[in-house]
């Protein structure tokens, strides 16, 4: 059984002061070739900015698309340049959804900008492992104490359920089975973003809602039936900061023995 | 086996298949049996077939019988010669063979579409020109405990070159309305690779987060790598949604049966293990790539896009092989380097992989500079290995290969076209937006979704000597009309010389 509930809203999103050595827009992205991997490139008010390279699937930081813009959210570092571009870290990347064709920017390999490191990963066959362990399913105590425990699931902007997901919904779903979980909390949060340029934009209206209401029903389509669900949202972002805005687009799950 | 009986199966399969090459077709309920170790012959060389649990007596046999109405047995599409699938040459010596009147050719869905008159080819002619079975699928889906899937895009049929599309009887207008697409069988064979219970399988998808199809007699999940919409999670729900719809069987079938399908399904394996250029692929200092064995031995559900497992180990052999030992020996030594030199681009010459969804939308980025091996990575098969239903564009518009529309060309359209909608209040397809033209709308067809449209799960690159045409439309008559498709798609720029030394390894497998 799921129960629906709408939980306070929070306050509106209201611009805050954006940090300096923060830079947060909305660019078409660019790929470099390079004698091994591509990097991923973009450019705000006239300089180049290093997003990520292209490694594998496990990467913390996955490469955008050409054929969209794509929402940047990253500290400026002083550490060297790659393939040209002041690097950005930690930063988020999302994808925005609309089709952009203007977003078509291939740029060739040129001796000056090949990565003078070895990346994580060839563009070739890896050498037998992912270039990151951050998908590694964390297995579920074979018997765990049976205690509440939280998760927290946090999402691209604007985005909902993907392929970063199942590592994170697994030990959810573990834990729930491992303990005959009774009752699951779930309570889904959107947010908003604050530019470098002062504007903000706000996720999409009732994401939260509809993101509560997705993880519930995963987890009662992957077999975790027999737990009561309480299914919360809070339906306004809090005012972005430009520092710690990606962290509030997520779903928090409360696992209950 | 007990030595006794197995010496009397041997005598009795003697001359059926054991060291016997020529290619043979297996009717339904035909009494003799298949050798432990068979071979047969195909253009490029020899497919082995290999029964690893002993000689099989197809008397009465569930996988051999005709189980249903229209007098097909599972063996009708998956031959032993055509590497348990079934090749258009097999196809087209049956309809003269037998007049058109082999059960393959039933008009459920070996016709275009039912109402045809059956006793003309040209009512079969996706079958006879492309080796596609009708395959044809209630709109809108349901899911495993029967609830209607709510579809992130409407259908609208733009072409119906069969007429089954826009049939008031089988088409979407129909009191049932199903939507038809044409499609190949694939390989009953080495099936312990795609449903292995390794490497990605999880109880959610890796390319969405959506929740696992699982085995309804386990409940464990599932690799989703079976069909070409990954619609049967198990090889029993295989046979048994096999038997009621291609066989017209109207009870379900007895467990008898359904266990004796699946135990000989899963002890069945073949691959290419002779050459006709490059002589043995199966010799002990060769590559441990090849042959049937070699797929015995293999684990399964093993990520092989590295150069720790490989996807098809070569071990390095078969490079700067001697010459001058006679032209035969210099021109065998020839086609293996050039068959080394294929794997070598399978697995190393990269190219931009773009717009391709499930794969460019699984975080390595739009475009990936990545190669063959990126997808094709499990270990012996070349199979994604889970999940594996991707868009490369072989039924989707514009890379799907159509019929050019010209004054002076009389060719039309063979398959149908259809032109889906994504709803306004989801996400649109990243690469292709909101209306999409597609051949067969793939796994969308079972999931409902605007991401899945045109996704087929990519089948094993074993025994394709044995069984053209490829891709799940038959729209490549060739290993070199793959190749081109890949090169054409991704703008690759292969030399002639890496596609002929890719057409060697693929045939070599």
């Amino acid at each position: 059984m799921i129960t629906l509930l709408l939980t306070g809203a929070a306050s509106a999103a209201v611009a805050a002061a954006p940090d300096a050595q923060q830079r947060n827009f909305v660019a078409c992205p660019i790929v470099r070739d390079t004698a091994s991997v591509p990097c991923w490139l973009a450019e705000y008010e006239g300089e180049l900015y290093f997003l990520t390279l292209q490694t594998d699937v496990s990467a913390p930081v996955n490469p955008p698309m050409l054929g969209h813009k794509v929402l940047v959210e990253g500290r400026r570092t002083d550490k060297p340049r790659i393939c040209g571009g002041i690097v950005l870290e930690p930063v988020r990347l999302s994808v925005v959804p609309a089709l952009d064709a203007n977003c078509n920017q291939l740029l060739p390999a040129e001796a000056q900008y090949n990565l003078d490191f070895e990346p994580p990963r060839p563009p070739g066959p890896s050498k037998g492992r992912l270039a990151f362990n951050t998908l590694d399913v964390q297995q579920a105590p074979v018997a765990p104490q049976r205690v509440e425990k939280q998760f927290s699931i946090g999402y691209d902007f604007d985005g909902r359920v993907g392929f970063k997901h199942p590592a994170l919904l697994q030990p959810v779903l573990d834990y729930a089975l491992a303990i005959k979980a009774r009752s699951i909390d779930i309570e889904g949060h959107q947010g908003a973003a604050l530019l470098s340029d002062g504007s903000v934009l706000s996720e999409a209206a009732h994401l939260a809602q509809q993101r509560a209401q997705q993880i519930a029903e995963l987890l009662q389509g992957a077999g975790l039936t027999a737990p009561r669900y309480t299914v919360h949202w809070v339906d306004a972002a809090p005012a972005p900061n430009g520092t710690d805005d990606a962290p509030q687009r997520r779903v928090d799950i409360t696992v209950r023995p | 086996m007990k030595p006794l009986l197995a010496l009397l199966m041997a005598l009795l399969f003697n001359g059926l298949a054991h060291g016997e090459t020529a290619r043979r077709w297996i009717n339904p309920g035909e009494n003799g049996g298949l050798a432990a170790d068979g071979s047969y012959n195909n253009a490029q060389g020899l497919l082995g077939v290999l029964n690893a649990a002993g000689a099989v007596n197809v008397d009465g046999h569930p996988f051999f019988a005709p189980l249903g109405r229209n007098g097909r047995a599972c063996v009708s599409c998956h031959q032993p010669q055509d590497a348990m699938s079934l090749s258009l040459e097999s196809i087209r010596q049956q309809w003269q063979v037998t007049q058109g009147q082999d059960p393959i050719f039933a008009a459920v869905d070996g016709a275009n579409c039912p109402h045809l008159p059956q006793q003309d080819p040209a009512s079969h002619s996706l079958l006879l020109n492309r080796g596609l079975f009708r395959v044809f699928l209630p709109w809108p889906p349901h899911d495993a405990a029967g609830k209607r899937i709510e579809p992130e895009f409407s259908i609208e049929v733009v072409r119906d070159p069969t007429g089954c599309n826009l049939h008031p009887q089988y088409g979407l207008s129909s009191a049932q309305p199903m939507v038809s697409v044409y499609r190949r069988p694939r390989p009953a064979a080495n099936l312990k690779y795609p449903t292995h219970q390794n490497f990605g399988v999880s109880s959610f998808i890796g390319k969405d987060g959506l929740p696992t199809a699982r085995d309804p007699d386990t409940g464990k999940p599932t690799s989703m790598n079976l069909m070409a919409d990954a619609r049967a999670p198990s090889l029993r729900a295989q046979a048994a949604d096999a038997a009621a719809v291609h066989l017209q069987r109207d009870a379900p079938l007895t467990r008898q049966q359904l266990d004796g399908i699946v135990a000989f399904e899963s002890q069945v394996y073949i691959a290419q293990q002779n050459d006709k250029h490059a002589g043995s692929l199966i010799e002990e200092s060769g590559p441990s790539a090849f042959g049937p064995r070699a797929l015995l031995k293999g684990e399964a559900g093993v990520l092989g896009n590295n150069t720790s497992r490989w996807v098809f180990p070569m071990e390095g052999k078969w490079t700067a092989l001697p010459r001058g030992n006679g032209a035969a020996a210099d021109a065998r030594n020839a086609a293996r380097e050039s068959i080394a030199r294929g794997h070598d681009v399978y697995m190393f010459r990269t190219f931009w992989i773009r717009d391709s969804m499930h794969l460019n939308s699984v975080g390595l980025g739009n475009p990936t500079k990545r190669t063959c091996a990126t997808c094709h990575g499990m270990h012996m098969t070349g199979m994604d290995t889970a999940n594996g239903w991707m868009d490369i564009g072989s039924t989707n518009l514009p890379w799907a290969r159509e019929t050019p529309l010209n004054p002076w060309t009389t060719d039309k359209p063979e398959l149908p076209l259809f032109k889906l909608t994504c709803r306004n209040d989801i996400a649109p397809h990243p690469f292709l937006g909101r209306v999409i033209y597609t051949q067969d709308p793939g796994r969308a067809l079972i999931s409902g979704r605007c991401n899945d449209i045109g996704t087929i799960v990519m089948q094993q690159l074993r025994g394709l000597s044995a069984r053209a045409p490829y891709f799940s439309n038959g729209s490549a008559r060739t290993l070199r009309d793959v190749v081109d498709f890949y090169d054409r798609r991704y703008n690759i720029g292969y030399s002639e010389q890496e596609k002929l030394d890719l057409v060697n390894f693929l045939g070599a497998l």
